[in-house]
């Protein structure tokens, strides 16, 4: 992985790592993307992709509405403001 | 001039997409909020049937391919309104894909009908920024079309064709409507996001063609970008770097799963155009008037519907009309008694003056008698009426239907029974043309 | 059969019974790190139950709740998981507090938190992870049950290392609910006891149908007897001394009982890494939503642009779940998207008809680990492969939601060796009768009994 790959996914995972740091995960990353690269040997030809590993019987739910009992707990997480919840400047 | 949208619209539900909040307006915010709208850890979504069953009777209003199988992705982005800092939306497995919306000259595709969540709302206070999370988890849908639109004409007629579908699926299209807009006037595409309301749909495009065309006549270089629309300059400008699908970085959301909606009963749709020229066809009245009248209201159409083997419909259409123009608003169910008492007499070939008809609409009790006059008395006033109008009598000879200018011209003139002038008029016809 | 839960309900309890155990767990603490929340209001006249744990990432109401993570922490969740409020209606336990772990469960180990748990026989050793407090909890406290849970080997591993009972049910079997997510689609919420009987209850208490996790719709729960063993031979080839030769006797104890057979597999040692990129790409997105003005650690500095802003907060992950964020972020980019996520999802579609079709047949049984219990001091030496290769018997089951039990067999320089047996997806029962029998031949050791009446 290139410096500059690496420096965009750290942009867009909004992280930040000082030097030492930035050079030891680096590495550690190539190491696992290599280690990665092992199932393209695997042949996947027309196999259905699982993505869970059983059959779910995924049910809908009925529209109804159903308060929350502790909406004060919710908002008392963050700082507030007139009922709102305070971001960060936009 | 290429025109292409992607459309939001909230569904009709009570509760939120992916939780059991209601989705009642509220003065107070965040107050319909649950860990699940607000994305707390642990916390997982329950998808709505009716949001379901909504997206789907769209789907199959707009001729879309309907996926037996649904499932949903997360499409991450960082943003203060995104709770999970993902969304969960559609891709491949969307509920709807390849339809189309039909206009008078053509018929725009439609890619895909996806089914996703509303994040909160941000308010901004001086230098805060507020967020009300009773909006998080709204039920959308998003339309999204191939850039079939060519003209502003075409997209006015689309917007208003879409919104007579979605109201007669039961949307309340009161909600303002957001769209996203892409438009390439040459090679170059351009990105318009997050535009809200129809006027301002209009005003972004008008303006986003005008200066790509100014610039292609200028040989000016048209940058491939996101662009924001200012509502108060009225113009389009150049927004922050928007992610793109490389950082979306979309995976199968496994917090819900594949659902089978191949037994799910959905709305029909009504089409306005395609009911509104079968009406005009044996009415000989516009068919854009009836469109005007029944596009975004049921009751009118149902009225038009329930009354139409009773009275002619044109005379339905103008007693609707009437009534809307004299009490200034659009009918509603519980005028159509009074509505009646209007289309009676004028299927009647009554000539009911402004007064007459706001004393009907009023509820007031109007009563419309017809002068009592025997039956030479109107054979002589046939006879006169064609010695008067020597034309009539020629056109007749020509066209038997001529006869019922004959009557409304008397029976209205005189406050006679148009049943009585049609009797009186086929003697002394029968006598003089045979 | 042996249960405690049975013994403990049985018995006539000190009525200052709690605040014993209350002081004992805390001055043990100290060395072992075992309990990162403890309930001090739990009391013998108001609760006089069971005492249970839950791993610190499942969500109790009013408890602070950090997945082992500095950006959870303070978080005081206002909802119980599922599986407490299942608890608590079952009126046979009581909360004692929750567990330590690998931070977002990101380990094999239990060394990626801030201060790990250490193991509960030698603390110079690990407790594995990434369920580390609740094996040492259950290896420290005589009477009680751990609620942890596995994606990839998070509760058999650390369950082996401290020679407990550790079982990890069919997904889907028990709501996910309020359980801080590491991988949607491998999340699984499982048990941890002294005796498979005591597992087994606890299982029973907390499993079924849950309108609040669509995924867990697993109901019927079967007990098809199985008289065969397979041993993976591909897979057996990483164990290392000294656990080859004590499996192997282990094997040959069993040899009476059951057919034992070593078959090849093609597949199933090619599990890691479908595993750890399905893992990875899902707990990115997971770990989005942590960006410090809703739960948690606050980023006061709210006149900070947002970028900025979330930046400055996400500074308190731990370098494992940043690598983890980096990696998953990277393969699920839409060029290479194909090329790992898809073809990885397709991979565990053939490890798990691979796996089902054997598990027809009979039990799959290995070692939990393919070393013994390793030094902290050289276990946090191993570079990510090596960690991961570690879980090569714990990957398999867990990738294929396959239900899998870690029962102690051997006991090594002192430290508890632990083999895993896994079955078909809804035949859980069949492990805990698997595990009883076993127990009538084995003699459990324990440094301490906790709580011991």
């Amino acid at each position: 992985m290139n410096d500059l790959e690496f420096e965009r996914l750290l942009k867009i995972t909004r992280l930040r790592l000082d030097d030492l740091e930035k050079k030891a995960i680096q590495k550690d990353i190539e190491e696992v993307i290599g280690y990665f690269e092992n199932i393209s040997e695997i042949s996947t030809e027309g196999e259905e992709k699982a993505h869970h590993p059983i059959k779910v019987d995924a049910r809908l739910r009925e529209d109804g509405i159903l308060g929350f009992e502790d909406v004060e707990m919710l908002k008392r997480q963050s700082k507030l403001h007139d009922g709102y919840i305070v971001g960060p400047k936009l | 001039m290429k025109i292409g949208l992607e459309v939001h619209v909230a569904l009709p539900t009570k509760s939120k997409l992916f939780c059991s909040c209601s989705m009642e307006d509220s003065d107070n915010p965040n107050s319909n909020i649950c860990p699940i709208c607000m994305g707390f850890p642990g916390s997982k979504p329950m998808l709505n049937e009716a949001a379901v069953r909504s997206a789907l009777g769209i789907s199959n209003a707009l001729y879309c391919k309907i996926n037996r199988k649904i499932s949903f992705v997360r499409k991450v982005y960082f943003y203060p309104d995104l709770p999970k800092c993902y969304q969960i939306t559609q891709m491949e497995e969307s509920i709807g894909k390849e339809g189309y919306l039909e206009l008078e000259n053509k018929k725009v595709r439609i890619r895909r009908v996806q089914i996703e969540e509303d994040p909160a709302q941000i308010v901004r206070k001086g230098m805060l920024t507020l967020l009300d999370f009773n909006r998080s988890g709204t039920p959308l849908v998003e339309i999204v079309t191939e850039p079939d639109i060519s003209t502003e004409e075409e997209l006015r007629e689309f917007i208003a064709n879409l919104r007579s579908m979605l109201y007669y699926l039961g949307v309340d299209i009161n909600k303002e409507m957001k769209a996203d807009l892409n438009i390439s006037v040459g090679e170059t595409r351009v990105e318009i996001k997050n535009v809200t309301g129809i006027k301002s749909l209009i005003e972004a495009t008008r303006f986003e063609v005008e200066r790509q065309t100014e610039a292609i006549k200028n040989n000016e270089k048209i940058e491939r970008e996101t662009r924001g629309y200012n509502e108060k300059s009225r113009a389009t400008e150049s927004m922050r770097e928007k992610e793109t699908d490389e950082e979306y970085g979309y995976i199968y959301e496994s917090d819900l799963s594949t659902f089978d909606i191949s037994e799910m009963k959905h709305a029909d749709p009504v089409y306005i155009n395609k009911i509104a020229a079968e009406l005009a066809g044996d009415s000989e009245v516009n068919p854009k008037t009836i469109r005007e009248i029944t596009m975004l209201n049921r009751s009118a159409l149902a009225m038009i519907y329930r009354f139409r083997n009773r009275y002619r419909v044109r005379s339905i259409i103008h007693g609707i009309q009437r009534f809307e123009k004299y009490s200034d608003s659009t009918m509603k169910e519980e005028d159509s008694d009074r509505i009646e008492k209007l289309v009676k007499l004028i299927d009647e070939g009554k000539d009911i003056s402004r007064e007459i008809a706001e004393d009907i609409i009023a509820g007031k009790e109007v009563k419309v008698e017809y002068s009592d006059v025997s039956v030479e008395e109107i054979e002589k006033m046939v006879r006169k009426f064609l010695d008067e109008n020597p034309g009539v009598l020629e056109e007749y000879k020509r066209n038997k239907k001529t006869v019922n200018l004959i009557i409304r011209e008397i029976s209205s003139k005189n406050n006679l029974h148009p049943k009585e002038v049609a009797a009186g008029a086929a003697a002394v016809l029968k006598s003089i043309a045979g | 059969m042996k249960s405690y839960i049975n013994e403990f309900l049985g018995m006539e309890k000190p009525t200052d019974y709690y605040s014993g155990l209350l002081s004992d767990i805390e001055k043990l603490n100290k060395e072992h790190h075992f309990i990162t929340t403890l309930n001090k209001d739990i009391s013998y006249e108001k609760d006089g139950r069971l005492p249970f744990t839950v791993k610190a990432n499942i969500c109790v109401k009013g408890f602070e709740t950090t997945a082992g993570s500095k950006m959870l922490r303070g978080y005081l969740p206002p909802f119980n998981a599922t599986v407490v409020d299942k608890i608590n209606a079952s009126g046979r336990f009581s909360f004692l507090g929750e567990t330590n772990m690998d931070e977002f469960g990101f380990g094999t180990f239990g060394l990626n938190t801030e201060v790990p748990a250490r193991n509960a026989f030698d603390n110079d050793y690990v407790a594995g992870g990434s369920s580390s407090g609740a094996a040492v909890a259950t290896a420290m406290l005589k009477y009680h049950v751990a609620i942890a849970e596995s994606t990839g080997g998070s509760i058999a591993t650390p369950a082996a290392l401290n020679g407990v009972v550790g079982f990890t049910p069919t997904y889907g079997a028990v709501s996910r609910y309020g359980l801080i997510d590491y991988a949607n689609s491998l999340d699984k919420i499982g048990v941890m006891a002294r005796c498979a009987e005591d597992a087994k209850v606890a299982f029973d208490t907390i499993r079924g149908r849950d309108r609040y996790d669509t995924t867990c719709s697993v109901e019927t729960i079967g007990n098809k007897k199985r008289k065969k063993l397979f041993v993976i031979k591909e897979l057996m080839e990483k164990a290392e001394e000294p656990v080859k030769s004590a499996f192997e006797r282990l094997l040959d104890r069993l040899g009476g009982n059951y057919e034992i057979s070593e078959i090849d597999s093609k597949i199933m040692d090619k599990a890691i890494a479908p595993y750890y990129i399905i893992a990875m790409a899902e707990a990115s997105t997971n770990l989005a939503k942590y960006d410090g003005y809703k739960y948690g650690f606050q980023n006061e500095d709210t006149n900070r642009k947002y970028n900025d802003f979330f930046t400055d907060a996400r500074i308190n992950f731990g370098a494992e779940a940043k690598r983890r964020i980096i990696l998953g972020t990277f393969i699920r980019s839409e060029s290479v998207k194909d090329k790992y996520y898809s073809k990885a999802t397709q991979v565990r579609g053939m490890i798990i008809r691979e796996m089902r079709s054997i598990l027809e047949e009979g039990f799959i049984i290995s070692p939990a680990l393919p070393i013994a219990t390793p030094k902290i001091e050289n276990a946090s030496k191993l570079t990510p492969t090596q960690n991961y290769a570690m879980d090569i018997f714990t990957v398999p089951p867990n990738l294929g939601g396959f239900p899998h039990i870690t029962f102690p067999y051997e006991y090594h320089d002192g430290l508890p060796l632990g083999a895993q047996l896994v079955t078909g997806h809804a035949n859980d029962y069949a492990l805990f009768d698997f595990v009883s029998e076993w127990e009538e031949l084995f003699e459990y050791r324990f440094r301490h009994n906790l709580g011991e009446i």
